[in-house]
């Protein structure tokens, strides 16, 4: 099989992986090396799917003495096999580095005889990346589970990120799709990673992801599980994949497309956790345990609490702007820091880029409401957002697709 | 009569300007490079002699913090038409407010300095991702682009602490300027300085040229497909010089 063929097979089964940022790390080069990580990552290209390409994204082999219903790779497909030689994966690697294609590598394997020989080939791979090809870019790999704690070591003091898929939001979800795995195991990747994380041992520190929509939880379910674990394991990240359905199987659903809005909703709503300061029970819960399909979840929270609102942005508090639609991070410490200095206009906030489409139905400008009429109605304003808001008029037609 | 002042261009020499026509109170209509200048009816085009005192640009230029400093020097990157007036009104009063400067978004100038330089600040950005070498027969690792502003000694800055033990060269085709790495230099080329370039690749450079074009392939997932979102992330003024989309780039309607 020429290299051509195996680099098809190993990236094709590697594509469902959502996690490609290089982000985090600021690994400087040495004297004889080459590359560099930049904190802030970079995207290199853009595939058809419109997701970005930073690193070289690849599993070692796709053989697998697993039986995961949701994945390509599992032991009862009949899918053409492949194994990289570490030598190969090193190659590739630096040539498409020295081309500029990308940032570095982002490792994962099916499990080959057993997690312990399949995390010591993952190891000498990066070893020699690192130490014979004297590679200073970013290195992204997974964890193996059920691999002793002295190989997780290992591997993690050679990269810069490292990561173990919880995979299902709930242990029953687990149970069910992917019998060979164990969240036991996964909790104590997680809980090494946590403890011994320093500029040597995955500086860039530990993401993971869930399979969205391939089995019964809800949003909450699975948001109280990202919550959770941001908090329990400091995680820098949750990835959220919408199910691609590979294989049919009864106790999958039978869906025709990947539920990608309801995928995007998760990704906005952990975004407010993160950076926000939401917490999961201002978002859903029992009596509302999904989010709204047509609205981002942050609209749809200052909607159900229009009492609260207008909010006058030379006062607000910092917390209070976030919580404005439409006013993000950026623009809530530009707003605080420059009104120190000047009373903001609305013409004001244009000029800082402060994005007006979704915030002004929900701000004064020095008292002043961006329409004659004041009287805050829900129906109101959610029929305006819907018109003016493309992304919720794509979401329709997405809807329509799946449904 | 509009006084517009002329400088050759290079950044050092717009600071001397600047700080000339401030220290004579000297109010410019514009100010522009010999080398952009169109002679004009309506203008009193101006070269003014600069100020010899070192002491007088250190007076002036020592109280702008390394972060003004920096914006300056990205806006004058840019290729806006308007960026030397800009760096004018926006260091009169960066002198005036010191760093609250940059708070103060409701000056015009203010505004455009920090939109202009962020623009600089991205573009840079993209490139750093978007740039594509090729390995030529002699060693060399050789890439063009087409920037919208000057950020070619921005990018072998980046690109020469990646690739140490590399050669390379970049060319902006645009403005026909040349960056070249050797060893651990960089030196700025124009097209009379390369006689002819010669691009013969190196022997297996089409080979992983097709690996990565098969994994950018294969690496999207067919059931996801949008191109709106590609495209919003890499507009089309980047494919014709990004190998995996040159092909899409000649089948497309290139505006």
């Amino acid at each position: 099989m020429d290299l051509k063929e195996k680099l098809i097979i190993l990236s094709d089964s590697a594509k469902y992986d959502a996690s490609c940022s290089s982000s985090g790390s600021t690994r400087k080069n040495d004297k004889d090396g080459i590359g560099s990580a930049a904190a802030c990552g970079i995207c290199h290209s853009f595939a058809s799917d419109g997701r970005c390409i930073s690193l070289l994204k690849i599993l070692m082999t796709n053989c697998c003495i697993f039986d995961c219903k949701y994945c390509i790779n599992r032991r009862s497909n009949d899918v053409k096999r492949a194994i990289f030689t570490p030598e190969e994966i090193c190659e590739i690697t630096i040539n498409f580095y020295k081309r500029n294609y990308i940032e570095g590598l982002f490792l994962s394997s099916g499990i080959i005889k057993s997690p312990d020989y399949t995390m010591e080939k993952l190891i000498e791979t990066v070893y020699l990346l690192r130490n014979k090809y004297h590679f200073n870019g970013y290195i992204h790999c997974k964890a193996i589970p059920g691999a002793s704690e002295s190989l997780l070591k290992k591997l993690a003091s050679l990269v810069d990120r490292i990561s173990a898929n919880i995979e299902m939001p709930t242990e029953n979800g687990l149970k069910l799709l992917a019998p060979d795995k164990d969240t036991n195991k996964i909790d104590k990747i997680m809980k090494t990673v946590k403890e011994n994380r320093n500029r040597n041992f995955a500086p860039a520190g530990q993401s993971t992801q869930m399979i969205i929509g391939a089995s019964k939880e809800t949003d909450l379910d699975i948001l109280s599980k990202s919550s959770s674990l941001y908090n329990t394991y400091n995680l820098k990240r949750v990835f959220y994949s919408a199910y691609v359905p590979v294989n049919s199987d009864k106790l999958l659903p039978s869906i025709k497309m990947p539920p990608l809005v309801r995928e995007n909703r998760l990704y906005q709503a952990d975004w407010l956790l993160r950076y926000y300061n939401f917490k999961v029970n201002d978002l859903l819960d029992s009596n509302n345990p999904n989010f709204n399909i047509l609205l981002d979840p942050k609209t749809d929270w200052a909607l159900r609490h229009l009492e609260e609102y207008p909010k006058e942005i030379n006062k607000a508090s910092y917390y209070d702007l976030l919580r404005v639609p439409g006013i993000g991070p950026t623009s809530a410490k530009k707003i605080v820091s420059s009104r120190k200095y000047f009373t903001i206009t609305f013409d004001d906030l244009k000029k800082m880029n402060v994005s007006l489409k979704k915030a002004k139905y929900f701000i004064l400008c020095n008292g002043k409401y961006f329409a004659e009429n004041k009287s805050l109605r829900k129906e109101t304003i959610t029929t305006s957002l819907l018109l003016e808001n493309k992304e919720s008029t794509d979401g329709l037609k997405q809807l329509s697709l799946f449904e | 009569m509009r006084n517009v002042y002329l400088y050759d261009g290079s950044f050092s020499s717009l600071l001397y300007l600047v700080v000339t026509l401030l220290h004579s109170s000297l109010t410019p209509a514009d100010i522009k490079s010999y080398e952009e200048y169109q002679a004009n009816l309506l203008d009193n085009a101006i070269s003014i002699k600069l100020i010899e005192d070192e002491i007088i640009y250190k007076s002036y230029l020592n109280k702008l913090s390394s972060k003004v400093m920096h914006i300056v020097y990205y806006v004058y990157l840019s290729s806006n038409e308007r960026k030397e007036l800009v760096i004018y009104y926006f260091i009169k009063n960066a002198l005036k407010y010191k760093d609250e400067i940059i708070y103060r978004r409701n000056l015009n100038c203010v505004n455009e300095a920090l939109k202009l330089s962020k623009y600089v600040g991205s573009e840079n950005h993209k490139f750093k991702g978007f740039l594509r070498f090729k390995e030529l027969d002699n060693g060399l690792y050789y890439a063009e682009v087409t920037p919208n502003n000057n950020i070619i000694s921005l990018l072998a800055i980046h690109f020469k602490d990646r690739l140490r033990n590399e050669s390379f060269l970049i060319k902006d085709k645009k403005r026909n300027i040349y960056a070249l790495k050797d060893e651990s230099k960089i030196y700025y080329l124009n097209d009379k300085d390369i006689e002819k370039l010669n691009i013969n690749l190196s022997d297996n450079e089409k080979d992983i040229e097709e690996l990565w074009k098969t994994f950018f392939k294969t690496i999207a997932i067919k059931e996801r497909k949008n191109k709106k979102a590609q495209m919003n992330f890499m507009p089309k003024r980047y494919w014709k010089d990004m190998i995996e989309m040159e092909e899409e780039y000649e089948n497309s309607d290139k505006r």
